[in-house]
């Protein structure tokens, strides 16, 4: 039985044992998230939207989509575009031919190296934003891809400003 | 002394009432949009409306329809197709008066 005396140190004990109890309860609780957020692989969806990954638009179908039905993106990423040197522009536009000449797999596959890798994709280093309107956004993607198909495959005016 | 008072006050006023119409464009395009019930963003209608001046510049639209068409799927959804031409119409009087043949 408590007396006066004892009932404090009851308490204390009491709050301690809480404490470890809770301690324990919240190692039990985040010790899975933590597992789950260390991956830096890529995924299906990640850092590449799949939509691109599977589209067999070209670059300039993917760009006059954009043109049309995100217009202010186009315009975003057209901007950046002229205001890097000419040397630039055009090995954007070699590279990004390249992406898309890949079948799914090789775009997967790429999507790998691009998340695993840093140093993987050099005109990251010259030029951050260099296949922003292409890779950055899902929504965008999803509206380029579901229309890319209705233009030309080939006009390379939508690189002129 | 009672007529410089007089004199005084109307040129206070006609600078404080003249000064906000030639601000910024941007803000009586959108004010001139507004009386047509079109609304949304001050910044994102003004570039719409200079990318809409831009295409007809550049020759991707050709025709004031190709721009409403454009304007249109810009718009929000319970926006009409006579929005989109009032939008049009407002946005070449502001951005590319040199447009306005391509009215028609």
């Amino acid at each position: 039985m408590l007396n006066r005396t004892n009932a404090p140190r009851a308490i204390r004990i009491g709050v301690a044992a809480c404490a470890i109890a809770g301690l324990a309860g919240t190692g039990i609780a985040t010790g899975p998230a933590e597992v789950a957020t260390a991956s830096a692989d890529a995924s299906d969806d990640y850092p590449i939207p799949n939509r691109i990954l599977r589209t067999p638009c070209t670059a300039e179908q993917i760009m006059a989509a954009a043109r049309d039905v995100e217009p202010v993106y186009y315009q975003r990423y057209m901007i950046d575009y002229s205001n890097k040197p000419v040397a630039d522009q055009q090995d954007a536009q070699d590279r990004i031919h390249w992406f898309f000449s890949l079948d799914y797999p090789g775009r997967r596959q790429y999507a790998e190296n691009t998340a695993t890798n840093a140093f993987y994709e050099n005109m990251s280093w010259r030029w951050p934003n260099w296949a922003k309107v292409f890779f950055n956004n899902k929504g965008v993607a999803a509206r380029t891809t579901d229309v890319c198909m209705n233009y030309p495959p080939s006009d390379m005016s939508v690189w002129d400003r | 002394m009672k007529r410089l008072t007089v004199l005084v006050i109307t040129v206070l006023a006609s600078l404080l009432s003249a000064a906000p119409a030639d601000a910024d464009p941007d803000t009586d395009f959108t004010n001139e949009l507004h009386t047509f019930g079109i609304y949304g963003q001050k910044d994102y209608n003004a570039w719409i409306g200079k990318i809409m001046c831009e295409r007809l510049h550049n020759g991707v639209d050709h025709h004031a329809q190709d721009s409403v068409d454009f304007v249109k799927k810009q718009l929000g959804k319970d926006d009409t197709d006579a929005q989109a031409g009032q939008f049009v119409g407002t946005a070449i009087n502001y951005y590319c008066p040199d447009q306005r043949l391509a009215d028609r």
